[in-house]
């Protein structure tokens, strides 16, 4: 975090000298993935690894602000940095050195703050600010080029965060004024034993509850998705990579962080037909699957009809959200610590593998727009034979997506479904192949429109920058790489979905006392 | 009696940002979102009642020797005085953003902007 904010000083000071800036900027984006580095050997993979706190000012735990990075966090803190890297590489290749000269890449960093704060805090209210600083930067973003359409999408863009935002806090507010702690570790204690800390537990249900909209708003779950395709096709490609690679993680982390470790542990009688099981989870999970289907159906057949290349990946990855959704609810409905874990695990191994390959689409997808100079899949065709490389990369990323070996989307896939055919969610199952059945479609659709065919005069007269390309190529390779390599990869997703389902090593890491074995 | 007080100054605050949200002119939905999160800064401040003070909840007052005055509960103005800032840099946000709105478009009218962007 402290190296993003050193990124955003250092590239403000010298905006005037546009090398310097770039220079700096890429010099702390690379800082910024050694960090976290260092941060996934400290809490996964060194032999002495345990979760790393630090409270802000020195005051104890519950009191002051504490900073938590387990594995959950670095798992999410790595996804970051390998699209985040990628796509401010690509954006000094992409982006026009009069937008790049003032704000972009202080802003970029901003952006990398917010985000790389949400997911450390420990502390509910701080999780609002962060969010708020990872949301102004994207504001900015989302109106960067200032034309019509920009504008317009970047106003709906930000009443609904602004709006959503007001419920964020008011359901904070309240649920500090109920549990009498913010401290997320503090509170999932208190509530793991409501009786003994005078609790009401039906007030937490609505109020959770609010939150659990708040955060499905910025995941971009099916009722809360109009905002999605637009914001999309207006901000800059690298930084959508990032919005859509990252930023909407931040939702799902702080579904699976609040939901699974913080409320979790709240016992309660669920009596909606359907649902079964004692916990405040088993709800969620009823609400969140509901979500998750809509989303994929809606995502999926919105991706059929789009007409832009933005305009498919963006639709694909609310449809993607849902898949990742799926298997957290399957899992938040059965009542077995074993299949909670498994459904976390397929849950962020799902998220990884989209991050990766909607990053590498949506980079593809501006090196088109800036070689051919349109992204209207209209105006494309027969790419392939013009730059056989820029399809191999599209070709990788869209297999990965559907979710076939050896790539990175098979693992995310197999697990997802093993989750539901452990839970013996037959519904779930069904719904996981139609989902995929539409991946199918729309990839191919655009394979066929863009890729292949007969070739355009628009495309016949490009040629894609160099850079551009090394980009994705190395982010298509990292794919592969995850697919083929995936054996550290899984031992890091089980530590991670570990590290979400086990309260009382989250309790004990952030110094407080009494917490319950989960 | 406060309580009946802060109580309804509350929801009508909170109507009366959702009323201006749901308008067409763009204006009064930032007005309508600065209200909202207006509504939601004072929620946060009846939070916070007037209590006996212990090091237990303002932990400040561990080295305030013994006559500590009675206290609200601090951390609830802390953290609305931090919403406010963050809500304050929206709004300005908002504005600006309206401004360029009418800027590229030459209507704040939302059925002249039309829905799908």
């Amino acid at each position: 975090m402290l190296v993003a904010l050193l990124s955003i000083v250092a590239t403000l000071g010298t905006r005037r000298r546009l090398g310097t800036q770039i220079a700096l900027s890429v010099a702390g984006a690379l800082a910024y993935a050694g960090t976290v580095l260092a941060i996934v050997w400290r809490v996964v993979f060194s032999p002495t690894a345990s979760a790393a706190t630090y409270q802000l000012g020195g005051w104890p735990a519950p009191f002051g602000i504490t900073l938590v990075a387990d594995a959950l966090s670095a798992f999410m803190l790595s996804m970051v940095a390998v699209v985040g890297c990628a796509a401010l590489v690509f954006s000094v290749g992409y982006m026009t050195p009069d937008e790049q000269r003032v704000f972009y890449h202080p802003l970029f960093h901003c952006l990398l703050l917010g985000v790389s704060g949400a997911f450390l805090t420990g502390d509910l209210f701080n999780l609002f600010v962060w969010f708020e600083v990872m949301l102004l930067s994207s504001y900015v973003f989302v109106a960067f080029y200032g034309r019509k359409k920009h504008t317009r999408a970047a106003f709906w863009y930000v009443v609904l965060n602004l709006v959503g935002s007001v419920v964020m806090l008011v359901a904070i507010g309240g649920l500090y004024s109920v549990t009498g702690t913010l401290n997320m570790a503090d509170m999932a204690r208190r509530l793991a034993d409501p009786a003994a800390f005078g609790i009401g537990v039906e007030a937490v249900v609505g109020l959770s509850a609010l939150l659990f909209a708040v955060f499905a708003l910025k995941a971009g779950l099916v009722p809360f998705q109009f905002w999605v395709p637009s914001a999309y096709r207006a901000a800059p490609l690298p930084v959508t990579a990032l919005l859509a690679g990252v930023t909407k993680k931040v939702g799902l982390y702080a579904i699976v962080r609040l939901y699974f470790t913080v409320f979790g542990a709240t016992r309660l009688s669920v009596s909606i037909p359907g649902v079964g099981g004692d916990s405040l989870l088993a709800f969620y999970g009823a609400v969140l699957f509901a979500l998750a289907t809509a989303s994929v159906l809606v995502g999926g057949l919105g991706a059929l009809s789009a007409g832009e290349l933005e305009g498919v990946f963006a639709y694909s990855s609310i449809s993607q959200i849902g898949f990742i959704s799926i298997p957290l609810a399957i899992g938040a409905a059965s009542s077995t610590p074993a299949i909670h874990r498994l459904a976390v695990l397929a849950a962020l191994v799902y998220a990884l593998n989209h991050a990766l390959a909607k990053g590498t689409l949506f980079l593809a997808a501006g090196t088109v727009r800036s070689a051919v100079g349109t992204s209207r899949l209209r105006d494309l065709g027969g790419i392939a034979s013009r730059s056989p490389a820029l399809a191999g990369v599209f070709f990788v990323a869209a297999l990965a997506l559907v979710g076939i070996p050896p790539l990175s989307g098979f693992f995310g896939k197999l697990l997802v479904f093993d989750v539901a055919l452990r839970a013996e969610a037959t519904f779930g199952l069904a719904l996981l192949l139609g989902g995929t059945g539409l991946t199918i479609a729309y990839t191919t659709r655009v394979w066929n429109r863009a890729f292949w065919g007969t070739q355009t005069p628009a495309v016949s007269a490009s040629s894609p920058n160099r850079l551009q390309l090394a980009v994705v190529v190395a982010l298509a390779a990292c794919i592969v790489a995850v697919g083929l390599g995936f054996d550290p990869i899984y031992r890091f997703a089980d530590a991670a979905a570990s590290a979400a389902i086990d309260r009382g090593a989250y309790v004990d890491a952030v110094g407080l006392t009494g917490g319950e074995g989960a | 009696m406060t309580a009946f007080v802060l109580a309804s100054v509350l929801g009508i605050l909170f109507a009366a940002g959702t009323f201006l949200l749901l308008r067409r002119d763009l204006l009064r939905v930032v007005w309508g979102v600065t209200i909202l999160s207006q509504a939601a800064n004072v929620y946060l401040v009846t939070i916070g009642g007037i209590v006996e003070p212990s090091a237990d909840s303002v932990p400040v007052l561990a080295g305030h020797g013994e006559h500590a005055p009675h206290t609200t509960d601090p951390l609830v103005q802390a953290l609305v005085l931090t919403a406010i800032v963050i809500s304050f840099a929206m709004t300005a946000f908002a504005l600006v953003l309206t401004y360029r709105v009418y800027q590229e478009h030459h209507t704040l009218d939302l059925t002249t902007l039309g829905g799908e962007p």
